[in-house]
Formats: C-alpha cells, structure tokens, sequence
C-alpha cells in the first residue's frame, strides 16, 4: 500500500521546475479587459521573437549539457519561461497589470524557476521524447487558437471576460484555474527548453495561489486514496467498467426523471423533496466513484450503491435545503458556464487517464500529480453535477485551490 | 430421518430421470433416424491439392484451438490459485467483488490465449483465408472481451445473488438464471450487430422469402455481412429469438457462389430459425449447467461457497474445466443441430448436386475440413465435416430418385 498524502493532506510537492505563485487582488480594469487581446499585442509580438531565441539558445544547451553537465544562460531562459507566463496571464485576465517586457519577478502571477542545477545528461539526450507526455498536458491547458475544443485556460479566459466586463473583478476560482495552467505551461515549458531536468508535475496543490477558496457544500476528499495501481486491472478497467456503465446508465434514467419532478417540487416549495434529493445525490457520489476508478483517479472497483464512505475517493454533499426559485428556474441555462469550464477539465481528465494507464501499467503506480489533477477534475464534476441536478443552488467552483488545506493556504502570505 | 433419506433418494432420481428425458428430447431431430450415410472417398470429389491444402490448413488450426484451451485452464488454474487476492482491488461489496474477480479471471485468459489467437491469425492469413490486418485484429480482439466481461458479470450477478440467499442449493437456480441470460444475449445480439446491409439481389431475396415461407418464418429478414477486406471464408448465420430473429449472409457467399448453392445455404439458416435450435441450443446449456453448477457448488465449499467472492476464481475455473470436458457433448448436439438444418434444406430444394457442389466450394474457397481425425471432431467439430455433409446429399438422393 501506497502511501503518498491525499491531497486533502498533502504538502506542496517540491522539487518542480518552475512554481506558479499568485498575488492578485482580482480587481480588473472594465477598458484593459474589453481590449485585453489589442493591448497584449506588442507582447505577443516581442514573445514571438524572445521564443525564437530561447529554442535556438535550447538547442546550444542540449549540447553544452551532454558535454559538460550544465547549461549557459540559465537566467536569461528563466527569465523567458517568466515572461511567457506573465503574458499568457495578461493576456487571459489572470492577471491586470500591463507586464513588463524583461521577464522581472515580482508580476501579480509569476513563477519561480528552478535554479540552474547540473543534469543528467541521459535525461537531455532524450529530453524530446521525455517531454512527450508534459506537452500533450500542456496542450490541454495552454491557450488554444482554433483546436476545436477547450483548453483550461481558454474555457476560463472567454468566461472571465463576460464576468470581469460585468463585475469589474475577475472571479477567484477561474483566476486560479488559469494560474495553475499557465503554472503548468511554465513547467513544461522550463523543462522543454533544459532550463532543469525536473519532471512537471500537474498537481494542482503544487501552486500558490493568493487567497484560501471560499467554502463550498460539495467537497472531495481522498483520504484512502493510494497511488499503487493494479497493472491487470489498469490493463482491463475500461472493460471492468462495463457492468458499471450500463448500471449508470440504467440508474441515470431514473436520476433524470427524479430531477426533473425535484424541479417543480423546488420551484414550488423553495426546497428540494428530500427523497428525492437523497435518490439523486446517491446517483451523483455514484457517478463519481465510477469515473474515479474508469479515469484510474482511484484504484479499486467501486460499489454499486453510492454509499458515503465507500470508496477512497469520497464526495460530501450538501443536505436539502433552500434554493433560490430563480436559479432553479433557470438551472439549466445557467449551468452553461460551467459546463464549459467542465468539458475543458473533461479534456484534462481524459488525458490523465490515457497517460495513467501507461504509468499503470507499466510502473504499477499512478503519478501523485496526474491523481490530484484527477481528483481536482472529479471535484468540479461533483459540483458541477450537484448544481445541475438541484441537489444545491451554489455556483460550482472552478479554481483548483478548493482542496487545499484551508489552514496552510490561510497561512500564506499576500 | 430415514425417510427424508429416501424422499432424498426419490426426488434426486426424480430430477435426473427428467433431467435425461429434457436431454433426449432435445437429442431428437428430424433427420431419418434409419439413415445411413455412406462412406466415400474424399477424392472422389476433391482434388489432392484441395485435400491436401485443407487438411493442412485446419490441422493447426485444430492443434492451435487444443493449446489455447490448455493455456485457458492452466491461467485459470493459477488464477483460481491465487485470484482471489485481487479482491483487494475493490471497495465494492460481496457480488461486486465477485464480479471483478470473474471479470478478472477473464482478463487472465484473454491474454493467455493471446498468442494462439494472434497464431491463428498468422495462419489464416498465410493461406488468404483472412485479409485482416494484424492493427485491425487486435483492436477487434480486445474488443471482443468487452462482451465477455458484461456476460461473466451478469452471471456472478445473478448466481452471487442466489448463493447469498441459498448457499447449498443455488445450483438448482442457476440453469433458469442462465435461460434468461441467455436469452437475453440471444435476443439482443442481432441488434449489435452493426453494418449490416439489406439483401439486393432481387433473385436471392425472391429465394429467401419463397424458402421462408415454405418453412414457416415467412417474416424472417435477411442482411448482407460486408466482408471484403477481412475474409474469403464463405459464411453465413442464423441469430436472434422471436421478433430479433434474422438470416445473415456473407458477401463473399453471394459473390462466388452459384445463386442454386446461395439457396441451400438460405434454406439452412432458416431451418435453424424454424425448428427453434437457438432456443435448443439454450435449453441444452440449461440442462448441462445443472451438474455443472452442482459440481461447482460442492467444490467452492471450501472458500466459503460461491456466496464469498474468494470462491469465484476456483468456481470459474471448475466452470470451465467442465465445460471443456462436456465440449464433445455439445459438438455431438452442435452437430445433430446442423445435421437437421441440412436435411431441411435437401428437403425443400431437393437439389443434392447444389449441395454436393456448396460444399466442394467449402473445402475449395473456404479450405473447410474435408474429413477430420477423431481429436479434431471432438475438439472443434462444431459441424458435421464435408465428407459427411455430402454423404447426406447422396443418402438423399438415394431415397428420393429423380
């Protein structure tokens, strides 16, 4: 048995290529943020250039690294890696200030480079092929300019213009969505360009983000979760699944006409029947548990109850209670936001089970960073879910900090 | 208490007698019970190329089935040895538990069978019986466990259930349990089957609705199974229960062979679907699982009965242990089955020469087996060989001269 910290009780794992690091006050600028691309322009033009400098520089490196251990301007590399991320952050609202144009520290979001250690020069032989996997995450989470689908930090970035237009301030959870993704980017991005040879690490707890979340009804926890993985059972789990899939969809029939009687009852009582509440959250911790073990985020085969307690991956839902008539009328257009913010983490978790299933079958073990992703994604789902299904009328929360351990993030400073 | 014993004694012989009753009636066809079918000489209608080359070609085919199945008992044999350790992959009760073990123990054979599926691909492919890609095969190869898995799981479903409720005489449950699966696949599976094309060739279609008719299933629909570009194996197939009930007919069938041979192969696939061997097939499976289960509920006592999923792994194994053992049973049914399913077919087109020259194109372009040894038949003679099958065309005719 495994046994790596959940990540309700894990520190900030170390030894990363670069740290994202959040000091922010959410307030935005209603003109920066109507024109944010126009403005992010000569930065993007002047970060086209500065990127074709930094892979030329990569390129001497790899040699300079297989010769001699180590590469040269290392500070002059970092400092691109920070740039990049303080426009990427510019540009998608993460961030308001205007940046500067030299990469300094000290930008609202910015990140902290691994300094210039000697590497293995096995690992930069191949650092191309190694990076692999970490760019395919990336690419999830990067800007994304015609792909066809989602990124994190496109699906945040469109919904936060609306928002930061409306309110004049950027709402925390897509702030630090955003930020742990261009925490990411930077990640790979360090590592890619041989700045370390450190491995990125997607955990979403390995970020600093500026202030603790807000509570939130529906919770996560993982506290039984291990990192060791059954390599026959990963080998087999979609097909393991199967029974599962077809019982959810049985029991999704029933869930569905559940809501949509628990819709009129809310609607004309302010609150949910408790029967059926309790019918439809039995469906959602379910569904959880299920995509928990088919996204290999958890390890064993799940029940068919959705009992509380009964699987390492545990949802805690709210009790009935009242709602907002307005919001339940129209929870489903409302819920549309967040479906968006959903289908781009359905891309992550996706690519987490694709890439766990290599890790677990071949290594046996599920990767601490690639599970706490899994678990941030699952998370979102539950709330997501919980919110669509009626079982609370509050808003799901997109930020990845929500599973941090509220006294240590409280602690932090800024 | 002596007389518990003897109404013991009298209802266990009560059942085996209806139990051997069920059995024979099953055992009847409508094949002539006094017809002997003559001996010949294969060469009197192949040449010894196309003998040999078949013969050839479904001897390893044969020998490599044999070793699958010993690797299949042997993972299994281990499996049950040690399976059971895999409940701690699970977090779900009693019969969810089982039924990953059951899935599991799958899992295990399907990669110990891996290499001699992948040979059997070889092989067909070496002779052009099999144009499928070896991407293609595998991906079609995993695929296939997706079936499997759901089948096992709803089976450990439903006997768990039972043998939690009635630890020593779910087995007399299981048979029925096994009916409604069954069934359930049977009757659903033609709806799977995806890619299916409505029968074109007017003439045919006229044949298949005449034959149908003729036989009682007048409704029954025929597709057309697109095979080109996965093999040159003429085929064809009776499938579904009731309503579901459908005739599937290869392409390559309706392209290389002569529309009167394209009509015996109709007439035998209806006759599947009008003397109800589906169900049949069903209902012999029914009896068969009885002593089976019987068996597997006296040996899983030592784990805890097979209402402890720590007992699944040693009941899949002594499943399939008997189920291999009762192989030359089924075939010996299998066979009667497709015995009368040609016999109906001479019947109604009372055309042997068809028949006898349908099945000449079987050894030629499908390299069937013109006459297998006494291993072969016990082990893979799902159907009557060639030889035989022609033999019935000239026993036919025999009796019914032009």
């Amino acid at each position: 048995m495994d046994s790596r910290p959940a990540p309700s009780a894990a520190p900030a794992p170390t030894g990363l290529p670069a740290r994202v690091l959040v000091d922010d006050d959410l307030r935005r600028s209603r003109l920066t943020v109507f024109f944010r691309f126009f403005l992010a322009l000569p930065h993007l033009v002047f970060l086209a250039l500065w990127s074709v400098m930094a892979v030329l520089i990569a390129g001497f490196n790899w040699f300079a690294i297989l010769f001699t251990g180590r590469a040269v301007a290392h500070d002059l590399q970092a400092r691109y890696v920070r740039y990049f991320a303080h426009v990427v952050a510019y540009l998608n609202l993460a961030a308001n200030p205007f940046p500067g144009f030299a990469g300094e520290p000290g930008y609202a979001v910015d990140v902290e480079v691994a300094p210039g250690d000697r590497q293995s020069r096995l690992k930069t032989a191949f650092r191309l092929v190694l990076a692999i996997p970490a760019l395919l995450l990336a690419s999830m989470f990067g800007p994304s300019l015609g792909s066809g689908y989602f990124t994190l930090i496109a699906a945040a970035a469109f919904l936060a213009w609306f928002a930061a237009l409306a309110l004049g301030r950027m709402p925390q959870g897509l702030r630090d969505l955003i930020a742990y993704a261009n925490g990411y980017l930077a990640q790979a991005g360090a590592y890619t360009l041989l700045l370390t040879d450190r491995y990125p690490s997607s955990d979403p707890l390995a970020a600093r983000y500026g202030a603790p979340a807000p509570e939130h009804p529906v919770t996560i926890t993982a506290e039984g979760s291990e990192l060791r993985r059954s390599r026959l059972t990963v080998f087999f789990r979609f097909f393991l699944a199967l029974p599962h899939l077809v019982w959810a969809f049985l029991w999704s029939i029933a869930v569905w006409l559940a809501v949509a009687a628990n819709w009129f009852v809310t609607l004309a009582r302010g609150r949910p029947a408790a029967p059926l509440h309790r019918f439809t959250a039995r469906f959602l911790r379910y569904w959880i548990h299920l995509t928990a073990y088919l996204y290999l985020v958890a390890n064993p085969f799940p029940g068919f109850a959705g009992r509380p307690g009964s699987y390492p991956i545990n949802v805690s839902l709210p009790e009935p209670g009242r709602q907002s008539r307005w919001m339940t009328a129209f929870r489903a257009i409302l819920a549309i936001p967040a479906m968006i913010v959903w289908s781009a983490l359905a891309n992550a978790l996706g690519l987490v089970a694709l890439l766990g299933w290599f890790t677990g079958v071949f290594a046996g073990r599920m990767p601490v960073g690639l599970r706490n992703l899994g678990v941030f994604a699952l998370r979102y789902q539950a709330q997501f879910g919980a919110y669509l299904l009626l079982l609370t009328d509050r808003y799901p929360y997109s930020g990845p900090s929500l599973e941090l351990p509220r006294e240590r993030e409280a602690s932090k400073p800024g | 208490m002596p007389a518990l014993r003897l109404w013991l004694v009298l209802l266990t012989l009560a059942g085996a007698t209806a139990w051997g009753a069920a059995a024979l009636a099953l055992w009847q066809t409508t094949v002539p019970g006094d017809l002997n079918l003559p001996q010949f000489d294969p060469a009197q209608y192949l040449s010894g190329a196309e003998i040999e080359r078949a013969t050839d070609y479904q001897r390893f085919l044969g020998i490599n089935a044999l070793l699958a199945a010993l690797a299949q008992l042997v993972a299994l044999g281990i499996f049950a040895a040690r399976g059971a350790r895999f409940a701690r992959e699970s977090a779900a009760g009693r019969i969810g538990t089982g039924m990953l073990l059951g899935m599991l123990a799958l899992a295990f054979v399907w990669i110990a069978q891996f290499p001699f599926a992948l040979a059997a691909t070889w092989w067909q492919r070496r002779y052009d019986i099999s144009d499928l890609g070896y991407l293609d095969w595998a991906i079609g190869y995993w695929m296939q466990a997706g079936g499997k898995f759901l089948f096992i799981s709803l089976a450990l479903l439903l006997v768990m259930a039972l043998a939690g409720r009635w630890p020593r005489g779910w087995w007399l449950g299981a048979a029925p349990a096994l009916v409604v699966i069954m069934g359930m696949l049977a009757f659903t599976t033609p709806y799977l089957m995806s890619e299916l094309k409505p029968l074109r060739d007017e003439g045919v279609a006229a044949d298949a609705q005449r034959l149908a008719e003729a036989q009682g299933v007048s409704d029954t629909p025929v597709f057309v199974e697109d095979t080109l570009g996965l093999t040159s194996a003429p085929n064809a197939g009776a499938a579904g229960l009731g309503p579901s009930e459908r005739v599937i007919v290869w392409d390559n069938l309706l392209e290389r062979f002569e529309r009167s041979e394209t009509e015996i192969v109709l007439a035998h696939e209806l006759a599947h679907l009008s003397r109800g061997h589906i169900a049949k097939k069903i209902a012999w499976l029914a009896l068969l699982a009885i002593p089976i289960a019987f068996i597997a509920q006296r040996t899983t006592r030592s784990r805890g009965g097979l209402g402890d999923p720590a007992a699944v792994p040693l009941a899949v194994f002594v499943v399939t242990a008997m189920l291999l053992v009762a192989l030359p049973l089924q075939n010996a049914f299998s066979q009667r089955l497709e015995s009368e399913a040609d016999w109906v077919a001479l019947e109604q087109t009372r055309d042997p020469d068809a028949t006898t020259s349908l099945f000449q194109g079987f050894v030629d372009r499908g390299l069937a087996a013109p006459d297998r040894s006494w291993w072969q038949e016990l082990a893979i003679g799902t159907h009557p060989s060639i030889m035989r099958r022609i033999a019935m065309a000239e026993a036919w005719r025999e009796r019914n001269p032009p």
